[in-house]
């Protein structure tokens, strides 16, 4: 093992296991206690306490890294390690438990499958784990897991509602298998040769397929109308496959790569906000919102500029909890209501202001709006991307208008209209204290940005050095 | 620029503040399920907007006293990025300071009139919530010393007057106008944005006086003529959507639908005018371009002659004030095109105290015109159009121009075709039947 200066010398070890112990008490407790009312007060506290474990290297101003190495068969010569902790990955931890508080407690009752808790710890474990690592072939298994465990998620429904799940199958495995393939020729071929980057094609590849980017997208807005919300939602917010372009491509990638992934993503970004706005499923628009803030995730990633870079990272948190509390608002709305048509009206906003509310600010968090942590990642992925490519910005500007008329459309079609008496609409006070929670974290980053936006700095300032390191070994 | 003056900043501060707070406070209360009163939202709304009026008078004589120079400063470093820094600077000189007091003066006499007029509506919290929002924004851009500061105060208001369209929202005609006058504030939106994204590219830094101060130091001088005939196009763009101006005039009657002492204020007040304000500001822009110049003259004159036809054969009071608003700052827009600072700047303040008398009066109008008729016996005639230029041009008033027939046909479809038919293809990726 190694330690930073900051670190004494037993904590890396306690931190990890803290930090997955919690998902995967959470896992196991079915075993322990049938009671799913108990079992999600257990992962509401573990997912608590998990985000406060997670958030402890955000608090140390000395913080560098540290590193559990286990050598693995395809990194032997450069020693990858097994586990490590740097800038980049300090706050994702953090993120992750927080989508995992946000998802135990807003999912209703009446949705709540029999071993829905303990999937949903499985899928936090899975990601914080591949936020801990960047060792390709510990990589690959945590993408294939996630994957198994959402198409397990699908598998449960019942057939006549199971004719997407074979195309997103498709799909996904098909990513799978890609970065596979992409990290064993990354792995094994020399630095600089054209396996490599064959393997980096493939690599980016399977990034473009998880993060639904045009034209790899077709599964995103199919498993979000006609499959499961709940296991989508936690599968497609914390956004894997950006990681998996931080750690392992963008270190290694050509710049014309890069380049022509930004302009791919860019113009996705603006397609599918563009398409958010003509859908009559609130399900498939909450899709194509999450396109087009994962893809302008993936501009700012493969930018040059250190700004476009940073403005990546801070929205990638932002788009995370802002997307993962939309999907959760519909998912609250059609448990009451059932299947939502967004061109129709649907009343309601005098009971249930917090949710109406919460679900504008959520929404204007996506668009970017002054105040939310969203402004924050916008501005700074604007103007990296304007001193990079000026048509780049553009797009990034265009995304955002269409992205705030999709948002307002479905806060019309969501909470305005004719009042209606005859649906239950109030809040249970641990869904509007999970909602609010994360509507509070993002205004609070949105108006006191600088700590953030420091650590995600010093994150970019890494990976970019990474492209500058010996080729032999990074 | 002068010495820094503490009490001058401070009260500024104050006087932002108090609305932002206000606006917090407000909705934070909204979320509650036991919500304050009426009594209690109006007297902390009267007290606020009172605070930040004296606050802003106090700044104002200070700065009169102090030689009237205009100084940028930053309040607060919101965060740094790599190569540059994102800061809550303030522009205070006599333009700004001016504005900033004739918009904090008359959203508090809206708020008092609003708080007698909205009385035991359902949404009297979320009225005056949205409200200080207004305040807030419409403070910032007029005091906003860089991109981003203005730019939060254009989105603020923005927002808060889409919402306000769409106040009574139990009906569905204001909801689907809301969400017209906010696709259009959104177009408007980008271009603002890109045009700070152009300025922090060419000047290296958002701040304002790069735009609006000449002699200082990064100011539009050092931009190239193409540069600054781009950030003046995208700004004509920016200030068109919010300020009505053609061709987006569309949506300017359909927020008639909110609450009249919100048109009164957004719409005959100082949202349509804090275009004109940033053309006024922004003015070594259209200097350094006389493409961005020729292009606002011409804007503004086709504007002010659109309006005023429409005007004349509009059926309601609140449209036909609207339109009568949009022809004077069409001209106003005309003024600054060929110059005339000063003389904008004093016509748009009278303009503002004067339409928004009007608009808040407009109900007791109708009422009025009601007892005069029925005083008379018979109805007030109206004089029937003749000839058939005279006719042609009824009916293009009476269809306001068809701006909204062509942008639904030119725009909206088109736009709506293409997208439905992107949803065809991704449903047949994910083998799907096409429907």
């Amino acid at each position: 093992m190694t330690y930073p200066e900051a670190w004494p010398e037993a904590w890396p070890e306690a931190w990890v296991l803290g930090l997955l112990g919690l998902p995967a008490l959470c896992v196991a407790l079915p075993r322990i206690d049938p009671s799913l009312e108990r079992q999600r007060i257990v992962a509401v506290t573990a997912a608590i306490t998990m985000a406060l474990v997670g958030s402890f290297p955000m608090f140390m101003s000395t913080f560098g890294a540290w590193e559990i190495h286990l050598g693995t068969p395809l990194d032997l010569e450069c020693r990858t390690p097994l586990l490590r902790m740097n800038r980049l990955s300090s706050v994702l931890p953090t993120m992750a438990a927080a989508l995992w508080l946000l998802t135990v407690a807003v999912t209703p009752k009446m949705l709540l499958a029999r071993n829905g808790l303990q999937r949903t710890a499985l899928a936090t474990l899975f990601t914080t784990v591949g936020f801990l690592t960047e060792n390709g072939p510990l990589l690959w298994v945590i993408w294939a897991a996630s994957v198994r465990t959402l198409l397990s998620a699908l598998d449960e429904e019942a057939p006549p509602s199971r004719s997407h799940r074979d195309v997103v199958g498709w799909y996904l495995w098909g990513s799978t298998g890609a970065l596979g393939l992409g990290v064993a020729l990354v792995g094994w071929s020399r630095p600089g040769s054209v396996y490599e980057t064959y393997g980096l094609g493939l690599l980016v590849l399977a990034a473009l397929v998880r993060k639904g980017i045009a034209p790899f997208h077709a599964w995103v807005p199919a498993v979000f109308e006609r499959g499961r919300l709940g296991p989508s939602v936690l599968f497609c917010a914390p956004q894997l496959g950006t990681y998996v372009v931080a750690v392992l491509v963008v270190p290694r990638a050509p710049e014309t790569m890069l380049r022509t992934v930004a302009v791919l993503a860019l113009f996705t970004a603006v397609y599918a906000a563009a398409l958010a706005v003509v859908q009559r499923s609130a399900r498939r628009a909450c899709a194509y919102l999450f396109m087009s803030q994962s893809a302008l995730v993936m501009a700012g990633l493969d930018c040059a500029s250190d700004e476009a870079l940073t403005g990546a990272l801070v929205l990638w948190v932002s788009s995370s909890l802002a997307f993962a509390g939309l999907g959760r608002c519909v998912l609250v709305l059609e448990a009451r209501r059932g299947p939502i048509d967004l061109s129709q009206h649907h009343g309601g906003y005098e009971r249930k202001p917090i949710l109406a509310v919460t679900f504008l600010l959520l929404g204007l968090t996506c668009t970017g709006f002054p105040g939310t942590l969203g402004f924050v990642g916008e501005e700074l992925l604007l103007a990296g991307a304007v001193e990079d490519f000026p048509l780049l910005g553009f797009l990034v500007v265009t995304s955002g208008a269409f992205t705030g008329i999709a948002v307002l459309r479905m806060y019309f079609s969501l909470f305005c209209g004719a009042r209606s008496q005859s649906v239950r609409l109030e809040l249970r006070p641990r869904e509007a204290a999970g909602i609010v929670g994360v509507v509070a974290i993002l205004v609070a980053t949105g108006l006191y940005p600088a700590p953030l936006v420091s650590s995600r700095l010093t994150a970019a300032a890494d990976v970019l050095a990474s492209r500058d390191r010996p080729r032999e070994c990074r | 620029m002068t010495p820094s003056i503490p009490l001058l900043h401070a009260a500024v501060v104050l006087a932002l503040g108090c609305p932002m707070v206000l606006f917090g406070m407000l909705g934070a209360a909204s979320l509650v399920p036991e919500r304050w009163t009426e009594g209690a939202i109006a007297r902390v709304t009267g007290t606020s907007m009172l605070i930040c009026v004296a606050s802003l008078t106090l700044a104002f004589v200070v700065h009169l006293l102090h030689g009237q120079a205009a100084e940028v400063w930053t309040a607060r470093q919101w965060f740094s990025s790599g190569s540059g820094a994102f800061r809550f600077d303030v522009l205070v000189d006599t333009w700004s300071l001016a504005f900033a007091l004739l918009a904090a003066t008359l959203c508090g006499v809206v708020s008092a009139f609003s708080a007698r007029y909205l009385h035991r509506d359902p949404g009297f919290g979320r009225y005056f919530t949205l409200f200080a929002g207004f305040t807030a924004g419409i403070l910032l851009v007029a005091l906003a010393g860089s991109v981003e500061v203005l730019f939060a105060g254009w989105e603020l208001i923005g927002l808060s007057s889409t919402l306000l369209v769409g106040f009574f929202h139990d009906r569905r005609t204001p909801v689907v106008n809301a969400m017209r006058v906010f696709a259009t504030y959104r177009f408007s939106d980008a271009a603002m944005l890109t045009a700070a994204a152009v300025l922090h590219h060419e000047v290296g830094s958002g701040r304002l006086s790069a735009l609006f101060l000449t002699g200082d130091e990064g100011s539009i001088s050092d931009l190239s003529a193409g540069s600054a005939t781009v950030i003046g196009l995208l700004l004509i763009v920016a200030v068109a959507g919010k300020s009505a101006l053609l061709p987006f005039s569309g949506w300017l009657p359909r927020a008639m639908e909110g609450p009249t002492p919100s048109s009164a204020v957004y719409y005959g007040g100082l949202s349509v005018h804090a275009g004109c304000y940033l053309l006024i500001r922004a003015e070594p822009v259209f200097d350094a371009s006389v493409v961005a110049r020729c292009l606002l003259a011409a804007i503004g004159v086709t504007t002010a002659l659109y309006a005023t036809l429409v005007a004349r054969v509009q059926s309601d009071v609140k449209s036909a004030l609207c339109f009568a608003t949009l022809t004077q700052v069409g001209i106003i827009v005309v003024e600054i095109a060929v110059g005339l600072r000063t003389l904008a700047f004093f016509h748009m303040i009278g303009h503002v105290c004067l339409r928004l008398l009007q608009f808040l009066s407009a109900p007791n109008v109708l009422q009025d015109v009601a007892a005069f008729e029925t005083a008379r016996s018979r109805p007030i005639a109206l004089r029937k159009a003749q000839g058939r230029w005279e006719r042609r041009l009824y009916l293009f008033g009476l269809e306001r121009g068809f701006v909204d027939t062509v942008v639904d046909r030119c725009i909206v479809a088109p736009f709506h075709a293409i997208a439905r038919f992107g949803d065809r293809i991704d449903r047949f990726l994910a083998g799907e039947t096409p429907p």
